[in-house]
């Protein structure tokens, strides 16, 4: 595609959006909107300033990251543990093939209400629910990876007489560590959009429950304010997790394309 | 079928049996409390009494219907305003980034602002649902009709298709596996927001059935409900997967069965 | 050696071609005479694909004239005909043999009735009859890029140009093919034929033009004088043959030096 080769391809997408932002700011000036649902981008930028200065902000953050991440480390890890075992040994999965298959599809909203009957609110149903949510990813995407270590390295393993542990961390880990970095990462982005959604839903702490807070008191400004702010933050993450793929990963990723 | 796959498939069959006897010894036997967690029997003694006797058909109706309209018309919205952006390289560098921006945006939080506009009713849960369902199709096949190969691309130019056929043999074959990968995924989010509406508005249908089950303390009908949504979600994953099977026939070989 | 100017099928002409700031062919002439099988050879980066697509209409020289038949070349023409390398991506891999086949059909506007007689011939021609139903990925290597000859037989070309097409491909099936593009060819189709194989080009061609690296550009032009239809144990043979291989092989040796 020829074109100015000044402006790198990723600038141009921003001109839009940025356009958009000054056309409906402006619009929004001269017809004189005063509204309960709708808000000027520099009202917008304005709440979010004011919410991050008295920390309203960062504390619905840190809740919704600590549900988000509390709940990936023990679906993740119960996931990654389930995925090397049933790799491992086929016989195992075989068996509980039937029971996973039914509780899987169940959606992990369908489970609030019965979780809320538990925990009641607050944290734990939250962590439990993203816990769900985020073990299936990571069993997946181990099960696979552990599965698909390619044969030739396992013959090598076993011609220079390895035993299974060593053999576990030096050839089958390393080697199954990007696809189950990718479960990680899949169950990220879903733990973020689960604990969002249960606290829309119910659950009053976090970015989610500001966001329904501030629609309730009709402050717009500050409900889209939050709602940019947990794109910027489920942007943010996974930018993160793909910067941290690529230099973990790229170096040995020879011919292989990278997703 | 793989050899002994049937052996194994029976034996964990056997193995869910195993786990439901368990299941049912330790709430006969009281080791969980039955506010938390019915006998299996008596879940689904409560399932078939609802259905039978009570609105439960009516609810799940009622959610289906929500989901599936509302999948529908992303999915048509989706494709259509999809393969356009897709096929114009100026929408493609100019449009899409900033579509892209939504993608990791969890389609719920849609709803507060939603209920700013059209406040808290049945409305604007279809609203919602469609506009939630919608991401996933579109961004799918703006890539799908994005990505073809250039040896494709040449052969095209070198027999002089005409644009139209461009589209029709060659663009939209190729992008089909993303569209249908996207409208998987708009299903399952329609199903999600249906749920989360139904929490929020009251607006009846199963999620809010199973709601006032749990405020009720009635754990047997709870469960009942869990496990309808566990036989919607596998319907409908079902549904999508026989679409793929029929459309994409020709991916046979090359993608087989695990 | 130049073919006069009436003769020239293809025609190339004080070609210089510069992509993304670097000359990647520099001051090339190159004629192709109607009936001919001219066969290119040369390193990697000399250049000889992008001249193959110069050739096709794909793209424009920075400077000078591609023609064919005494017009100028604008672009892609339905007769000329495009055998690629990547035969996998250049196939579409959800219609069959038959449906490769036909879309070439559909775009020329050939009559649904008349269609099924032609796609079966020229499948036939290619050794693929009774593989008319299946998908390309159900299909081998030398079985794709028979369907991709078929798909180009197809279109009725007046010339072909082949862009490495055996490459890919394991020896013998290379050979296979080698002989049954001889035959397809033996009814005096012209053919430019680009191949690093300087024995493929030797036993394929009537001429065969050596280029050069740095920036690409045409080293040297050898005729293939050896008797036709070519038998492959005779050819191998042949004096002649072995004089051409080694007069090329020294090039090659120098020209790396």
């Amino acid at each position: 595609m020829t074109g100015r080769a000044f402006i790198p391809r990723n600038w141009r997408g921003f001109i839009f959006p940025v356009a958009a932002i000054l056309v409906i700011e402006v619009a929004m000036r001269t017809i004189g909107v005063e509204s309960q649902s709708l808000a000027r981008p520099s009202e917008i930028l304005r709440a979010a300033i004011g919410a991050l200065a008295d920390g309203s902000m960062l504390t619905a953050t840190f809740q919704t990251l600590v549900s988000a991440f509390g709940g990936l480390i023990i679906g993740g890890g119960i996931g990654l543990v389930l995925g090397i075992l049933m790799a491992m040994f086929p016989p195992l999965y075989w068996i509980a093939e039937v029971p996973f298959e039914t509780l899987r599809p169940i959606p992990s909203i369908a489970l609030l209400p019965l979780v809320l009957l538990i925990f009641g609110l607050g944290f734990a149903m939250e962590i439990t629910l993203v816990a769900k949510t985020a073990l299936w990813p990571v069993f997946f995407l181990t099960l696979t990876s552990v599965r698909g270590v390619k044969r030739r390295l396992i013959e090598f393993s076993s011609l220079i007489r390895m035993g299974l542990l060593e053999r576990m961390a030096k050839i089958i880990l390393p080697a199954a560590l990007p696809g189950i970095f990718l479960g990680f990462r899949i169950a990220m982005g879903a733990a973020l959009i689960v604990a969002v959604t249960v606290e829309i839903a119910a659950n009053p702490l976090g970015l989610g429950y500001a966001m329904m807070l501030a629609q309730e008191r009709l402050q717009p400004a500050l409900m889209f304010a939050y709602l940019f702010w947990i794109g910027i933050v489920g942007w943010i993450f996974n930018a993160l997790t793909v910067l941290l793929q690529k230099r973990c990963f790229a170096p040995r990723q020879s011919g292989r394309a990278a997703t | 079928m793989r050899p002994g796959r049937l052996y194994w498939l029976g034996a964990s069959v056997l193995f869910t049996a195993a786990l439901l006897a368990v299941w049912q010894l330790a709430s006969d036997f009281r080791l969980v409390s039955p506010v938390f967690m019915p006998s299996p029997l008596r879940a689904w003694n409560a399932l078939v009494f609802n259905f039978t006797e009570g609105v439960l058909g009516q609810r799940v109706l009622l959610t289906l219907q929500h989901m599936f309209f509302g999948w529908l018309l992303a999915s048509a919205a989706g494709v259509a305003i999809g393969a356009l952006i897709g096929i114009s390289p100026f929408a493609r560098t100019y449009l899409a980034p900033s579509l892209e921006f939504f993608r990791p945006l969890p389609a719920s939080a849609v709803f507060p602002v939603a209920i700013a506009f059209i406040g808290l009713s049945e409305n604007m849960v279809l609203f919602v649902i469609a506009f939630g369902a919608l991401w996933p199709t579109l961004l799918s096949t703006i890539n799908g009709f994005a990505t073809i190969k250039p040896r494709l691309d040449e052969f095209a130019r070198l027999i002089g298709l005409s644009r139209w056929q461009y589209i029709m043999q060659i663009a939209l074959p190729n992008a089909l596996p993303d569209i249908l990968a996207g409208m998987r995924l708009s299903l399952t989010i329609a199903l999600i927001l249906s749920v989360t509406g139904e929490i929020l508005s009251g607006s009846p249908g199963l999620g809010h059935w199973i709601l006032l089950q749990a405020r009720g303390f009635r754990s047997p009908d709870l469960f009942a409900g869990v496990l309808l949504f566990g036989v919607i979600g596998y319907a409908s994953s079902q549904l999508v997967a026989l679409l793929e099977a029929r459309l994409l026939r020709w991916r046979g070989d090359s993608f087989g069965r695990m | 050696m130049h073919a006069p100017l009436e003769n020239a099928y293809i025609n190339l002409r004080g070609i210089n071609v510069v992509l993304g700031g670097k000359p990647v062919l520099e001051n090339v002439e190159l004629q192709v005479r109607r009936g001919e099988f001219l066969c290119v050879i040369g390193p990697s980066g000399c250049g000889k694909t992008t001249l193959l697509r110069l050739a096709a209409g794909l793209v424009n020289p920075t400077a000078g004239k591609v023609s064919f038949a005494g017009d100028e070349l604008s672009g892609p023409r339905r007769d000329i005909a495009v055998v690629f390398q990547d035969y996998g991506d250049a196939l579409l891999p959800w219609r069959t043999a038959y449906g490769n086949v036909s879309i070439v059909l559909e775009t020329l506007g050939v009559a649904r009735a008349e269609r099924p007689d032609r796609i079966h011939q020229v499948l036939a021609r290619v050794g693929l009859a009774k593989h008319a139903d299946k998908y390309p990925q159900q299909l081998s290597g030398g079985m794709q890029q028979r369907l991709q000859i078929a798909r180009c037989l197809a279109q009725g070309p007046r010339v072909w140009l082949m862009d490495e097409p055996f490459g890919a491909l394991d020896a013998i099936t290379r050979q296979a093919l080698q002989d049954e593009i001889l035959q397809i060819m033996s009814d005096g189709s012209t053919v430019l034929f680009v191949t690093h194989d300087l024995e493929e080009a030797i036993y394929l061609g009537d001429r065969v033009v050596a280029m050069g690296v740095n920036p690409g550009h045409i080293a040297r032009t050898l005729d293939v004088p050896l008797p036709r239809p070519r038998d492959r144990q005779a050819t191998f043979e042949h004096p002649e043959f072995l004089r051409l291989r080694r007069t090329l092989l020294d090039f090659i040796k120098e020209a790396e030096a």
